[in-house]
């Protein structure tokens, strides 16, 4: 099976608090003197596909729309040993909403030829939208399954997958015919695998494709719907509350009821 | 045969003495098959120089193998050791003098010497040889202990030499009893053989007697030259060989550097990995065993045993062909669990008294496991991946690394651009809250001493001592670079550090990658700044302290005084020595990644460091490193939780207990 | 005229988690002073459906035998067309997962603009704009969502409850034509026990620390979690003593979790113990001493001693929640 598993670079998670602060517009957070990281959820994918390429046989194309930082990122993908990785670099000022990015990855796909599984993550620990996957799907016109945790080929059909998929009280298996695509989430059995060390020199010497928005025939104007349909009217740090509230209350039946009441209110929101 | 010249005839009531020539041939063969073997296999390991600097190694051969000062560090067995060595040392020189004197007719065994010598000495020595063998017979029968190796070999050997020992006497009592020797009794022992065997036994019978022992002794004698080498007793040589090419830095520098640029596996995983050296280590050990009682992680029940490690090594060296075949995993003692419990604290290279570095090997298979399998344990895997992605193993802090300068003026090399002392804090120091204290008062200290300092701040990154002792030797050299490349940028000339990890570190493995520079412990720092009078501290404590010796401090860098000399000023009670401190002091048990990891309760190396604490009485434990810091805190509540006292035992670092006794009263 | 939509599953029922969906749409339509319509898919009960008409203009009732439970394309289909032939200014739906996956599909279908984890909405100069909170909660934006329709996800128990409107609404059947999917089949849907889940995805966790002292008031804050559905879980020093299983350790070298609400007692709080617990959205503490390290973390707690104290806890949450 031809696998694409589309990643997403993003700021680390786990950024110190006080040490995450808005740019200068205002419209998103200040990547300077920050790490960047692969999302957790596209190493998830990717380790899905490298999963079921061990079992099942195929290809794995990563590839990333992003700055030119992502090329790192896309190293660690060829140090797991992916058969291709491109990397379609922007210079926009402002981060691509995920309409945009579904296009410009859709546009790269068709131009890539054809996958039977294309994987995203099912969101990522930046803005959260978790809509990449969705969009894209439907740029190319796919069936779309979310919060994918494993996926195993069919052995009776060869052009099925049987896909299990977490939902709310617990998970659905589902068959499905390929071409498919899945946003994948966590679990302990798609851990991300660690490259070897070798693998890790070696990435460094092997091929990355990379392209401009021009050689998929698009440019930022082309995008201009997609990238107008959302606006950052402003983004800010709440103040958090490092002081804790002290539940009040004449008597301890107090201070218990009082305490059981917030609880309620977060356990219930 | 009074007047005449002492000496003994040799040979006396034996003939055919030219079977024993002949039995001579196959028993020096097979011998020298056993020591040729072991020969072709060390020439199979990979090549390096330990031919430098012979002065020294000479005299690592003459402490220990000749004086045997490593040895004689478990009182008994140097003891008895010393009584079989130099009665075995003794015995040869006689029975060399006997065939000089015999077979090249160089008549130099006679007169005072023969009586003296050949007679008095031999005599008192084959009896230590005797004491000294049955001591070990009976701490080995009597006592048994997992320390050591109880098996059918063990004993054999112990009764082969006891029955060719006592059986030496017997032969020289026959023989001064049959032949009314006049100077019998320059031979004590076999005087008193001679005594006890007259009152029951004819001439006859002693004769007949001695030449059917003679034939015995002789066959045994050559029984053990023919099997020695093949067993542990070849140690005599092996030990020498090994003392003579032992390593001649300090226990922290003994982790040798890949070059990732060549195409050799990384790490080993075969005996062909190893280099001549590793494989001579593995054919040097005695089976005494003293590494595995002193290994903190066997202490606490893991099935880490750095003796087994080496002696399953050592019989795949023997029997297996294929030097390219894989050893980890080959046995339980050498599987993946056995070699990730290892704190790399080096107790087991400190005890060694044949300079065997079991620890080394250990990470050597690390290596290969984190860098050619990519599997590490999965707490060591998040540590690994956070330093990749933010240059810290902290996965999960909250803090980034000029939290704690918080209300305190500290200097940032970038601001400052130069400093007499650069101040490296490292990641516990700034980003476990615990330790945060500790390079507060650090900063405090030096600025009240009127150091001209200054940090790095977030220009610094983990100084990689975590990768390379999890085996991640790529992923150090990378940090440890570009730490050399920011220091050279800044020209830094001096470091302190409060950190043991952090000091080895820079100190003994950045010279390799380029970075050369002078690293001082902060409490050699501090020390010295009380010596110079630049800090005057004034004990206020009435605490009872005892220092815990940081492994990579003291018994790895040879640092033991000066933590010593800022715990006693701190405190107007004498401090209190923990029985097993400086170089055998016990791991808290961080070391080698371990403290990112998750342990089993009931297999928890700080548990049982607490516990020694406990027992001391003391009411503070000073440490000197930020690892021992947490580990302790947390070990020492966990024990005492069961029975909480009403005070207790605090863990301090020596800068803050310095602190407490510098700072203003306020 | 325009309308905003809320959109309903029949198969659930119109719990406090829909009340906030219809809560968010009525707001919003009345701030755009447009109509508030329910659609409701798959078989809805009798009951749901008289409740969502308290709340809206018109209720729309979409029943298809291929709707009678979730399926990613055939659920989409239904909406799609519903959604085309409204030409609502934006459809809501609430935050289970399979509205998750609905809502950029659903959104690029109408040519609209996908939005999630709202928090609140409002109509501003012709866009709704959402706010979420973003960067694992270290920022709040503001997004203004410009391609009409808004197809948005909701944070439903965020919202706040609907308002009856003056009459219930006209109760529509709305009749679709469907396709059964040869493409996607549902094989197995899995409900799973609670318990099974594992601690990283908790939602609600109560843990226990070194000051419980030992095994047993382990039981009794099992209790305690089972009153709020939450999981146990444990300091280091309790499974150090080997007093619970060491997978209910959250720590440093432990598991990290994300719960709303992270209950500790008597717990101290010490760093490695605060790594394991950095992305917990509320952080709650019942301890003895009001200095312990564990309150800087804590939104709010409770100085006192737990043996007082989680008995009567337990008891007050059942009977608040029931």
């Amino acid at each position: 099976m031809n696998i694409l598993v589309c990643l997403k670079q993003i700021l680390d998670p786990e950024l110190p608090v006080r040490d995450f602060r808005i740019d200068s517009a205002g419209r998103d957070a200040d990547r300077r003197g920050a790490g960047l990281v692969m999302n957790i959820f596209c190493a998830n994918a990717l380790e899905t596909a490298l999963q079921f390429r061990e079992k099942h046989g195929g290809k794995i194309t990563a590839i990333a729309f992003g700055s030119a930082s992502a090329e790192e990122m896309l190293r660690k993908a060829l140090a797991l040993r992916v058969d291709t990785a491109v990397l379609v670099k922007h210079e926009f000022a402002h981060r691509p909403n995920p309409l945009a990015v579904a296009r410009v990855l859709a546009a790269s796909a068709r131009k890539l030829g054809d996958f039977d599984l294309v994987l995203t993550g099912r969101e990522s620990g930046d803005w959260g939208d978790g809509q990449t996957g969705g969009l894209l799907a439907e740029e190319l016109g796919r069936p779309c399954l979310s919060f994918v945790d494993g996926i195993k080929a069919d052995p009776s059909q060869p052009t099925d997958v049987q896909i299990r998929r977490q939902t709310d009280e617990g998970s659905d298996a589902i068959e499905a015919s390929v071409p498919l695509v899945l946003t994948i989430t966590n679990n302990e059995h798609n851990v991300p695998r660690i490259a070897k060390t070798r693998d890790v020199m070696q990435a460094f010497k092997q091929p990355l494709t990379q392209w401009s928005l021009s050689d998929l025939g698009l440019d930022e104007s082309s995008l201009a719907d997609e990238l107008s349909s959302t606006e950052i009217i402003e983004l800010t740090i709440p103040t958090k509350q490092t002081k804790c509230e002290f539940i009040t209350g004449d008597s301890l039946d107090e201070r218990i009821e009082g305490l059981a009441k917030r609880i309620v209110a977060v356990v219930q929101s | 045969m009074n007047g005449e010249i002492p000496t003994r005839e040799v040979m006396w009531n034996v003939t055919h003495v030219w079977v024993m020539y002949v039995l001579l041939v196959p028993t020096l063969l097979i011998a020298g098959y056993g020591l040729y073997r072991r020969l072709a296999a060390w020439r199979r390991g990979r090549p390096e120089n330990r031919f430098d600097q012979p002065w020294e190694r000479l005299q690592l051969v003459f402490r220990h193998g000749v004086v045997q000062q490593a040895t004689w560090r478990h009182r008994f067995a140097g003891f008895f050791h010393a009584m079989i060595f130099w009665g075995m040392i003794i015995l040869t020189i006689a029975t060399t003098v006997v065939f000089i004197h015999h077979d090249f007719g160089l008549p130099i065994m006679q007169g005072q010497f023969y009586l003296w010598f050949q007679s008095l000495v031999v005599d008192i020595f084959g009896a230590f040889t005797i004491l000294g063998l049955s001591l070990a017979a009976g701490r080995r029968w009597l006592f048994p202990s997992k320390q050591l190796v109880h098996s059918w070999e063990g004993s054999m050997i112990l009764v082969l030499l006891l029955v060719i020992s006592v059986t030496g006497f017997l032969l020289e009592g026959w023989r001064i009893a049959a032949t009314n020797d006049p100077w019998g009794a320059w031979s004590p022992f076999g005087y008193l053989v001679a005594m006890m065997s007259k009152s029951w036994m004819s001439v006859t019978s002693m004769q007949w007697a001695h030449v059917i022992t003679w034939w015995f002794h002789m066959g045994l004698v050559f029984v053990g030259l023919a099997w020695a080498p093949y067993t542990k007793l070849v140690h005599p040589i092996t030990a020498v060989l090994n003392l003579y090419t032992a390593p001649l830095k300090p226990i922290g520098a003994s982790l040798k550097p890949i070059d990732f640029e060549s195409d050799a596996p990384l790490g080993v995983n075969s005996l062909g990995g190893f280099t001549w050296k590793d494989l001579l280590d593995l054919d040097a050990c005695t089976e005494c065993g003293r590494c595995t009682a002193v290994c903190p992680a066997n202490t606490v029940g893991k099935i880490l045993s750095p003796r087994d490690v080496i002696l399953d090594l050592q019989e795949l060296s023997h029997t297996t062909k294929d030097f390219s075949a894989p050893v980890i995993d080959a046995t339980q003692n050498l599987s993946p669990e056995a070699l990730w419990a290892c704190t790399t604290c080096g107790a087991c290279v400190e005890a060694c008294p044949v300079s065997i570095a079991q620890m080394p090997k250990i990470v050597d298979m690390r290596r290969h496991l984190a860098m050619e399998e990519a599997v590490v344990p999965d707490g060591m895997e998040t540590a690994i991946g956070s330093l990749e992605a933010r240059g810290h193993p902290y996965s999960g802090t909250k803090f980034s690394r000029l939290d704690w300068t918080k209300d305190l003026n500290v200097p940032q090399l970038a601001d400052v651009g130069e400093c007499d002392v650069l101040l490296w804090v490292g990641c516990g120091g700034a980003l476990v809250e615990r330790n945060q204290s500790v390079t507060r008062a650090m900063a405090q200290l030096l600025e009240k001493a009127g150091v001209r300092y200054a940090i790095l701040g977030r220009e610094e990154r983990c100084t990689g001592d975590p990768a390379r002792r999890m085996g991640n030797e790529f992923i150090f050299q990378n940090m440890a670079r570009e730490n050399i490349a920011t220091l050279e940028r800044y020209q830094v000339k001096t470091l302190v550090t409060a950190c043991p990890h952090c000091f080895n570190t820079i100190r003994n493995e950045y010279p390799e990658l380029g970075g050369n520079y002078e690293v001082l412990h902060h409490s050699q720092l501090l020390d010295q700044l009380v010596k110079e009078g630049k800090l005057s501290p004034k004990a206020r404590s009435e605490s009872k302290i005892t220092f815990h010796d940081p492994c990579y401090l003291g018994r790895q860098n040879k640092v033991f005084d000066e933590p010593r000399q800022l715990v006693q000023l701190s405190s107007r009670r004498p401090s209190v020595e923990m029985q097993q401190s400086r170089e055998k002091s016990f791991c808290c048990g961080g070391g080698g990644g371990m403290s990112f990891v998750d342990e089993p309760a009931n297999q928890r190396v700080n548990h049982e460091r607490s516990r020694q604490i406990l027992s001391t009485g003391a009411d503070v434990v000073a440490v000197g490193c930020p690892f021992c810091m947490t580990m302790l805190e947390d070990g020492i509540k966990t024990v005492q939780s069961a029975d909480p006292p009403q005070q207790p035992i605090q863990v301090k670092d020596v800068a803050e207990l310095l602190w407490d006794a510098v700072r203003d009263e306020s | 005229m325009g309308s905003v939509v809320s959109c309903l599953f029949g198969w659930n029922p119109i719990d406090r988690a829909a009340l906030g969906v219809l809560g968010a749409g009525q707001r919003l339509a009345k701030q755009c002073s447009v109509e508030h319509v329910v659609v409701i898919v798959g078989g809805a009960s009798e009951t749901s459906v008289a409740d969502a008409s308290k709340f809206a203009d018109v209720v729309h009732v979409a029943e298809h035998p291929l709707l009678a439970s979730y399926h990613s394309e055939t659920t989409l289909t239904a909406l799609t067309q519903i959604g085309r032939s409204l030409k609502p200014q934006a459809v809501l739906l609430g935050n289970e997962i399979y509205c998750q996956e609905l809502v950029p599909r659903l959104a690029h279908r109408l040519g609209g603009t996908p939005g999630g984890d709202a928090l609140s909405l409002n109509a501003e100069e012709g866009s709704v704009v959402i706010t979420r909170t973003v960067y694992g909660g270290k920022a709040l934006a503001a997004i203004a969502l410009r391609r009409s329709p808004a197809v948005v996800w909701v944070r439903s128990r965020a919202q706040e409850l609907p308002q009856p409107m003056s009459q219930n609404a006209e109760v529509k059947r709305w009749p679709l034509d469907l396709e059964p999917c040869s493409k996607v089949k549902l094989i197995d849907r899995h409900v799973e026990v609670q318990e099974a889940s594992r601690l990283e995805d908790a939602r609600v966790i109560v843990s226990g620390g070194r000051g419980l002292g030992g095994p047993e008031p382990f039981t009794h804050l099992q209790a305690l979690a089972s009153a709020i559905g939450g999981q146990m879980a444990a300091s280091r020093a309790a499974c150090d003593a080997g007093w619970v299983p060491p997978g209910w350790q959250v720590g440093q070298t432990g598991k990290k979790v994300s719960p709303q609400l992270y209950l500790a007692v008597a717990i101290s709080g010490a760093s490695q113990h605060i790594m394991g617990i950095a992305d917990a959205k509320t952080i709650v503490a019942i301890n003895t001493d009001p200095d312990a390290p564990i309150f800087q973390h804590c939104q709010f707690g409770l100085v006192g001693d737990y043996r007082q104290v989680v008995g009567p806890l337990r008891d007050k949450l059942v009977e608040l929640l029931a």
